[in-house]
């Protein structure tokens, strides 16, 4: 009887765990946590899905700042970038609703369009690398202050490439510190994704089309 | 006679002979004309020098039919062989009007743009001079033109062509190209007048959306996209997010430069209230690394050359054994001008443009372009028309 019952438990040990390798521990991909707003928008490798972002926020009503390549002295200035303004190579948009978030007021969350492009950091003035430590700077003072970061890679296979290339170190800088992993199917191909949501313990949402971005997006703000 | 004036007439006659056989063939090429079926929603033909005169008598003035809606609303322009050598644009401007009914707004058609270019042809690089398209009722013959107006029509090149107004420097052979010369200018030369007279057309007819349709080579980054400006930025986005996601095909979008000038989706933004956009979908005819130019590269795009460079991942676009037929691009540019025209009229309700009757990607890659043409010989007279 005692040896049934502790087959029967080993046999359920198994299947819960068969259950949650196959789930990808703890239900990372199903249960998003929610965003707070004020919320700013920006690229990681400066590549055009950033306008898609964009674009995706203003069709699910989400209103956002945008800076192409802020620093952490702009974030921290909050809503508004501490007044800074676009030129050359470098471009700003104030979209928060000012009646709600003043001016100053801190950010919650960084939603950040992962994606190189050679092209848009040249056009930015930036290297890789320099662009990579912009990053590091932005993630590190989003943990020390708390601010929600999303990652978003929209871009599927052409904003992917072999081990070390640029794509891979714009998601090597930010996906691992994400709050939340979004990414289109073709974009997870290989599974990368999976595996740092896995074992970074973030939660990780696959969406089949760039345009699922907008019910989404509406979700997480609500 | 000496031994040397019979060999001197002879390498006369032979000279003569293969000029006046192939210059016949050119000639024939020049003045064959292509039977356009107006369709129901046609409402008035006009000329384009009709909005600039110095166009008038010249091969560069071209046919310009409107299909009014009974409802007002938006206006939108297609712009169809701009370059003559990317006949997917023709073909799918003639799907649209012979098809089409408007609803609501306006539909304004230019089905052959450079009409110099379309009569023009590039003997040195071997491109067939026509291509047939199959229909329910038989063969559809259609010129196969150059991506540059005719010397014969626009001559001589300058050294450099120095861009009007941005004085910007660009290729001698630049100023025959109709993707350069925009916005153009009334007494510039013949490919500036008429840019200059579609010009002014999207601004005495308050063109709100002006789409000019293109085919580019799969090892070349700016293919099957949407090039737009900042100002169509959030409309072209859109329609290549809804493509992808309804009629699952890629077409992603490209921001227009500030600094390259003259191009049709660049200049039209900047000189007129319409939007612009300029779509591109693959041709790999035009890639050089292929095989022979022959018709079937045109038509089914598939060559084995493409093949390899895709294995090993030089092409831009994905390539297959099923190569590139002129279905898809067809197709594409039908489903993209429709959810443009979509786009705009969900944020414009007041100058919406309804269009109904026209196939989507899947029924043009379904059926074929030919089963959209209309039998000229069996339309009335008055609705075939002739460049």
């Amino acid at each position: 009887m005692r040896k049934n019952k502790i087959k029967s438990m080993v046999s359920f040990l198994f299947l819960f765990g068969l259950l949650f390798m196959m789930t990808g521990g703890f239900n990372h991909s199903q249960e998003l946590p929610k965003a707070q707003l004020p919320v700013l928008t920006t690229s990681a490798g400066q590549s055009p899905d950033v306008t898609t972002l964009n674009i995706v926020c203003e069709e699910a009503g989400i209103l956002y700042d945008y800076c192409d390549v802020p620093d952490v002295d702009m974030i921290s200035q909050g809503v508004g970038l501490g007044g800074q303004e676009s030129q050359s190579g470098f471009h700003v948009e104030i979209n928060t609703d000012l009646e709600k978030y003043p001016e100053g007021t801190d950010y919650q969350t960084i939603m950040f369009a992962i994606g190189a492009s050679l092209k848009g950091m040249g056009a930015s003035g930036l290297t890789v690398d320099d662009e990579v430590n912009r990053l590091k700077n932005i993630i590190e003072y989003c943990k020390e202050n708390d601010i929600f970061i999303i990652g978003i890679h929209v871009g599927g296979v052409s904003k992917r490439g072999a081990p070390g290339s640029d794509n891979e170190r714009m998601i090597s800088a930010v996906a691992p510190y994400a709050d939340l992993l979004i990414v289109t199917k073709d974009s997870n191909k290989d599974g990368r994704f999976t595996e740092i949501s896995n074992n970074n313990e973030i939660p990780l949402k696959e969406i089949e089309y760039a345009l699922n971005l907008v019910p989404l997006l509406k979700d997480i703000f609500d | 006679m000496s031994r040397q004036l019979i060999y001197k007439s002879l390498m006369v006659i032979i000279i003569g002979t293969i000029t006046f056989i192939g210059g016949l063939q050119l000639f024939h090429h020049r003045h064959f004309q292509i039977p356009m079926v107006a369709g129901p929603g046609v409402t008035q033909v006009k000329k384009l020098s009709d909005y600039a005169p110095g166009l008038k008598g010249t091969m560069a003035d071209t046919n310009v039919f409107f299909l009014e809606g009974s409802e007002p609303g938006g206006k939108m322009m297609i712009i169809a062989n701009t370059h003559s050598n990317e006949p997917a644009a023709l073909l799918s401007a003639l799907i649209f009007l012979e098809n089409s009914t408007v609803e609501k707004g306006t539909l304004i058609i230019i089905p052959q743009f450079n009409n110099s270019g379309g009569r023009n042809t590039q003997p040195g690089d071997g491109y067939p001079l026509y291509f047939e398209i199959k229909t329910p009722w038989g063969y559809k013959k259609f010129r196969m033109g150059n991506r540059i107006a005719s010397p014969l029509d626009q001559w001589p090149d300058p050294d450099v062509y120095v861009h009007y107004p941005d004085r910007q420097m660009l290729s001698y052979l630049d100023i025959r190209n109709t993707n350069r010369t925009w916005p153009g200018r009334p007494k510039g030369a013949l490919m500036e007048k008429l840019t200059y007279a579609a010009m002014e057309l999207i601004r005495e007819e308050d063109v709100d959306l002006a789409i000019d349709i293109h085919g580019a080579e799969t090892m070349f980054p700016v293919t099957n996209c949407i090039v737009a400006p900042e100002k169509s930025l959030r409309i072209a986005t859109m329609t290549s997010l809804t493509l992808k996601a309804t009629e699952g095909f890629d077409n992603h979008v490209e921001p227009s430069p500030e600094g390259f000038r003259g191009l049709s989706h660049r200049e039209i933004g900047d000189f007129s209230d319409a939007l612009p956009f300029l779509l591109e979908a693959p041709l790999p005819f035009l890639d050089q690394p292929t095989g022979p130019k022959t018709v079937d590269l045109l038509l089914e795009g598939k060559d084995p050359f493409l093949l390899k460079l895709s294995k090993k991942g030089k092409l831009f676009v994905p390539y297959d054994e099923q190569g590139w037929p002129m279905s898809k691009r067809v197709g594409q540019h039908c489903s993209a001008v429709l959810e443009i025209a979509k786009q705009f009229s969900r944020r414009n309700s007041d100058q919406a443009i309804k269009i109904s009757n026209v196939p989507r990607y899947a029924d043009v890659v379904k059926n074929g372009v030919g089963f959209y043409y209309k039998d000229p010989s069996k339309s009335d007279k008055e609705n075939v028309f002739y460049n």
